[in-house]
């Protein structure tokens, strides 16, 4: 919510802030060969703390009058590689600068759903190739100012 | 084969459905290693994205494309130091790109 504040602080008035954040059920991951998809598999057995503490965050702040929803969409983000270990190894590497170690049992759950995959992928042979689905929303959100807040950031 | 991000480019569609960059002052947080920035940049005026990750904002300056050079910026900082030591009303969009929370 802070953030939000913050950033309602720095936009021109009749500026605009978009919010992309993925989903709480988490992503999928996919094995294709030729553009179809063969097999997937959720990669979270429980929502996501981080990305229910976006939409909540978001929430709060339409609730607090701090922004007002002009519109939103969802799309999927996918990330392609030629091999399990290539992805994992990618988001890996991606989430290495998050803050705190992921939960235990979420750590194993994901272990065992990507040794599926890596069964999948090699029973699929030649042309197989992996993907991650990552839905996400997408917002656009407008500041909303009471006459005092204007008067005193014009002043400012 | 190296890893493919986004190559239907949905999220670019998206953004691009939603947002209007044309002569638009823009401040990205979370901007990582610049991936959604360069989709987008080419459009806007100018462009300050930060991210706290140093290397991430490393890897962002070395792949800057020439032609962006004069209209992005990439800064490392946290998102409290930034607003901290800006002044009100300098952007006309922020874009919050997968880092609220």
């Amino acid at each position: 919510m802070h953030a939000l504040q913050e950033i309602r602080f720095l936009l021109r008035p009749g500026g605009s802030l978009i919010e992309i954040h993925p989903v709480p059920e988490g992503p999928l991951i996919e094995v294709r060969r030729h553009g179809r998809v063969l097999f997937a598999t959720p990669t979270r057995s429980t929502l996501d703390e981080d990305e229910l503490c976006a939409e909540e965050a978001l929430a709060e702040s339409v609730r607090g009058r701090l922004f007002g929803i002009e519109g939103s969409a969802e799309f999927d983000f996918l990330t392609y590689a030629s091999s399990v270990a290539e992805l994992r190894d990618f988001m890996a590497k991606e989430s290495a600068h998050k803050e705190g170690p992921e939960d235990e049992a979420e750590e194993a759950a994901k272990a065992e759903v990507y040794s599926r995959v890596e069964q999948t992928w090699h029973a699929v042979g030649e042309g197989a190739e992996v993907a991650r689905r990552e839905r996400a929303r997408i917002a656009r959100l407008r500041p909303l100012w009471d006459r005092r807040e204007r008067r005193s950031t014009n002043e400012s | 084969m190296t890893i493919r991000l986004d190559p239907e480019n949905n999220e670019t569609r998206a953004l691009f459905d939603l947002a209007e960059f044309g002569g638009k002052h823009v401040l990205e947080i979370g901007c990582g290693d610049g991936r959604l920035t360069w989709r987008y940049a080419g459009r806007a005026a100018h462009v300050t994205a930060i991210d706290p990750f140093a290397p991430g904002i490393a890897r962002a300056r070395e792949n800057l494309p020439p032609e962006l050079q004069d209209r992005v910026e990439f800064l490392h900082a946290a998102f409290e130091d930034f607003a901290a030591a800006h002044a009100p009303s300098e952007f006309d969009m922020a874009i919050l790109s997968w880092s609220l929370c």
